[in-house]
């Protein structure tokens, strides 16, 4: 491995940019990191560099730990969008300045400098100052400058954001040219998914500081596991839908998903990605070669070139709830493109009617599909729908809040006033006596509880802890979900009682940390304590301002009282994921 | 197409509605005031300084150099231009270095102290000094137990003159470091340069315009220093004058060809000083 990031995280006033990073980059591999501005990918290529320390893990190139070594004994290739040129050095001075750093001769620089311009195309531009130079000679000036010492690393920081189209798919195809030839890794920061598909052998995509996956452009595109990838990497229409036995149930139709099998727990909702360029339309349902989904109406039919987009009402728009929020709009418009052969075999217009069809479904991995904002009054509901951190998860997880409304919410033996299923995740206002609303809702068939103060923010560091093997698997996705739309760091408690045997903690935790990572992509700390396990759940999350729970539940058996200590002060979040013992 | 000469070779563009005629009147108009106004203030003075040294030919012009008082007085300000200068250089580079690059606390107040000199009058500048090292300043008796002086003596008279002059370099750098940003320097650490090598190959060369600037207005300000030297100089014949104190007692002497003779050596001066600055420029441009 020529990279090795282990749990890297870097702070900036308290805020994690870069969340507990892992990430193993092989020899001669072409690396892309991806992801919109703010999500931490130029900290972490300036970690790699050296030029700003991390606070926590380690880095490796080519299996030697340098988290301590100074940027300049690294030997590495750095690349600046705005090149960053010696401004008072030729072309010449510039490219040989790592080597006259070195004390090399001069014989040896220019030969040096000779095979560096050829390799960059720049053959006789020795002489020029780089103000005389367009801005992509000056960035390939850059590269020969970085690779002038052979580092065993390059890295470009957005090295094509101020070139103008042409000559950046020019320069794009040098670089690419130029890594080859000389093997050398490279790690690329970019927040241009075009660019990312064009250059990568893998992509990275990172947002609000993690990591969320890795993998092959075709692999991320086609089959992407966080909603986030799914939006970011091309154009995504999310639904809404349920698995049943037969399939994945979009609206009133049944369509089969593509790679979908193992379903876990019976008939449930899911988050289905469909891409735009797999939508079909046509005259009527008849005329479908593919499965069928609703009638829409056409909207807006955009001509793009190569493609035209068009955007399309479903006509049953409650029946099916499409997720899609483009830019801010929740319209329930259908995003679908069509190649210029499908225009010719239907040429479609606005306010026309058409059957919409699809070809391929892809289901989210991810346990968290939809909330559901549960209280005893309608008014208490909406209130709770508008808490900030409610507002914000949804907001950040492109998906939409249903209200349930519950008049005798947490009085005992009586049943649901509404005969629907729980669907999605629930959430409980916190307040006195809501261990008991919590555990009503639970026994009636809830499964993921999320009990929310009405003033707790976004938190700074969530604690996961299950009671119970048999919730281990379910609360690390559900944890591995939220964390992605966070940006916090993850702590699993592992909690000995006092009575308890010693060393089974400790596998535990370390289990814990493993199927986290292998599983669920997710980096989580570890810490050991001892005691009642309430108890000191209270008192760790006492222990720091902004944290929030994350418990997995089995047995309900003295829920209430067990975690009255949590739920009642109204201090913290709290997301309880319950799931029967088998 | 009436486009004026003018107008054309300065390769404008006229715009739509625009009176050629009008547009002429007001641009000669503008050129007449500036000239007008620099020949008023500023030519004028200039050419009576020469006019009145050489009011009594050259002979006399040369002969007023000739004088033990006024050569000292010479010798004093180029030595005290020769200190100044590169300490306030150093200091400035230090102060704009630490203030662009950094984050620290206190760094506003860093920015208005480097202002202070220019904001208050040079004669308290000077006097300060006084209160602090004169015969009955803080540090006074112990000088003298000492046997050191500072006011009315050289180190007085330096140090007045750092004092007034030590914003100029700074203040040029500040903004001209802020500017340029930090890349330069982050590639050349991550090509394997270290800290001094970074500066002197560097940022030394990427602000050497705005420093050579600072460091030429610091001197001709450290050569024309009159208030705060008035006040620590103790204005001793020989000794303890520079060039503006000598103009101002030969002036009062009634000895204007003197005076004249020295101020226009000093104008010399300040008028190399500008054409060293053009120089460097120009060849700075031009390749090894």
């Amino acid at each position: 491995m020529s990279i090795t990031l282990d749990q890297v995280t870097k702070h900036y006033g308290g805020v994690p940019v870069v969340n507990d990073v892992s990430l193993d980059i092989g020899d001669g591999e072409f690396f892309v990191l991806l992801g919109p501005s703010g999500s931490g990918k130029s900290t972490l290529l300036r970690a790699i560099a050296g030029l700003s320390g991390v606070d926590h893990g380690r880095i490796a190139l080519h299996g030697r730990d340098v988290t301590h070594v100074a940027a300049r004994k690294r030997g590495v290739g750095l690349v600046f969008q705005n090149y960053a040129l010696f401004r008072h050095m030729t072309v010449a001075e510039n490219i040989e300045f790592a080597l006259r750093v070195r004390h090399m001769r001069g014989k040896v620089r220019r030969a040096r400098r000779k095979e560096l311009l050829r390799l960059v195309a720049l053959e006789g531009m020795d002489e020029r100052l780089p103000a005389q130079l367009s801005g992509g000679q000056q960035q390939r000036v850059a590269v020969a400058r970085a690779l002038a010492h052979k580092p065993e690393v390059l890295l470009l920081d957005e090295p094509f954001g101020a070139l103008d189209a042409k000559i950046r798919e020019e320069l794009r195809r040098t670089i690419r040219q130029v890594q080859r030839e000389l093997g050398i890794s490279t790690v690329l920061v970019t927040h241009d998914q075009e660019e990312a598909f064009a250059m990568a052998d893998r992509i990275g995509i990172m947002n609000l500081g993690r990591l969320l996956e890795v993998g092959a452009p075709h692999e991320l595109y086609t089959a992407p596991a966080t909603r986030f990838v799914a939006t970011f990497l091309g154009a995504a229409n999310l639904f809404l839908a349920r698995r049943t036995p037969d399939g994945i149930q979009v609206g009133a139709s049944v369509v089969a998903a593509a790679g979908a099998a193992a379903g876990g727990r019976g008939e449930h909702e899911v988050v289905a990605v469909v891409r735009p360029e797999e939508v079909e339309v046509a005259p009527a349902r008849d005329d479908l070669a593919s499965g069928f989904l609703a009638r829409g109406v056409v909207e807006e039919v955009m001509f793009t070139g190569a493609l035209e987009r068009l955007r399309v009402r479903l006509e049953d728009g409650a029946a099916t709830p499409l997720l899609s929020f483009v830019d801010g709009d929740s319209t329930t418009a259908l995003q679908v493109t069509r190649t210029q052969h499908e225009q010719r075999g239907f040429a479609v217009h606005p306010g026309q009617s058409l059957a919409i069809g699809v070809r391929r479904v892809h289901v989210l991995p991810t346990p968290l599909s939809s909330f559901t904002a549960c209280a005893t009054s309608a008014a208490l509901a909406e209130a709770l729908v508008r808490q900030p951190l409610l507002a914000a998860l949804v907001a950040r997880m492109k998906t939409r809040v249903a209200v349930r409304v519950e008049p005798r919410l947490g009085v005992p033996d009586a049943p649901c006033e509404s005969a629907a299923d729980f669907v999605g995740t629930t959430v409980l206002a916190s307040q006195t006596d809501c261990a008991y609303r919590a555990e009503w809702l639970l026994r009636r068939g809830a499964q993921d509880l999320l009990v929310l103060p009405q003033q707790a923010a976004a938190p700074q560091r969530v604690l996961i802890h299950w009671m119970g093997e048999a919730v281990r698997g379910a609360t690390l996705a559900v944890s591995a979900s939220v964390l992605r739309h966070l940006s916090a760091e993850a702590v699993y408690v592992g909690i000995v009682p006092d009575d308890g045997a010693g060393g089974h903690g400790m596998r535990e935790l370390l289990d814990a940390r493993s199927e986290a990572k292998a599983a669920h992509g997710l980096e989580i700390r570890t810490e050991l304590r001892y005691g009642d396990v309430s108890q000191e759940l209270a008192r760790r999350l006492g222990a720091a301002p902004g944290q929030m729970l994350i418990v997995g539940v089995a047995d309900l058996a003295r829920f209430a009282e067990r975690f009255r200590a949590v739920l009642d002060s109204g201090q913290w979040p709290v997301l309880i994921v319950h799931r029967a013992a088998p | 197409m009436a486009a004026s000469p003018a107008g054309a070779l300065a390769g404008e563009d006229r715009r739509p509605g625009q009176h050629s005629w009008m547009h002429t009147i007001v641009r000669w108009l503008f050129i007449a005031t500036s000239l007008a106004f620099l020949a008023a203030v500023l030519l004028a003075p200039l050419a009576t300084v020469f006019v009145m040294a050489f009011a009594k030919g050259v002979d006399a012009y040369l002969h007023s150099f000739a004088d033990p008082d006024t050569a000292a007085a010479i010798r004093l300000t180029l030595l005290t231009a020769a200190v100044v200068v590169p300490v306030n250089t150093v200091f400035g580079l230090a102060a704009a270095w630490a203030i662009a690059k950094f984050e620290f606390r206190g760094k506003s107040v860093l920015i208005t102290l480097i202002d202070l000199p220019l904001a208050i009058s040079p004669v308290i500048s000077g006097m300060v000094f006084v209160l602090l090292f004169g015969l009955h300043g803080w540090f006074g008796v112990w000088l003298q137990e000492h046997d050191l002086s500072i006011v009315f003596a050289l180190p007085g008279i330096m140090l007045a003159t750092m004092f007034v002059t030590f914003p100029y370099v700074a203040r040029e750098l500040i903004p001209l470091m802020q500017q340029l940003g930090n890349d330069e320097e982050e590639a050349a650490i991550t090509l394997g340069a270290g800290g001094w090598m970074t500066f002197f190959r560097v940022t030394l060369p990427k602000v050497r315009w705005g420093l050579v600037y600072g460091m030429v207005l610091c001197n001709a300000r450290a050569m024309g220093e009159f208030g705060a030297v008035s006040v620590v100089s103790g204005h001793i014949r020989g000794l303890t004058n520079t060039m503006p104190l000598h103009i101002e007692i030969l002036y009062n002497e009634y000895n204007f060809v003197g005076a004249f003779a020295v101020a226009s050596l000093l104008t010399l001066l300040a008028a190399l000083t500008l054409i060293v600055k053009t120089l460097v420029e120009r060849t700075g441009y031009r390749r090894r």
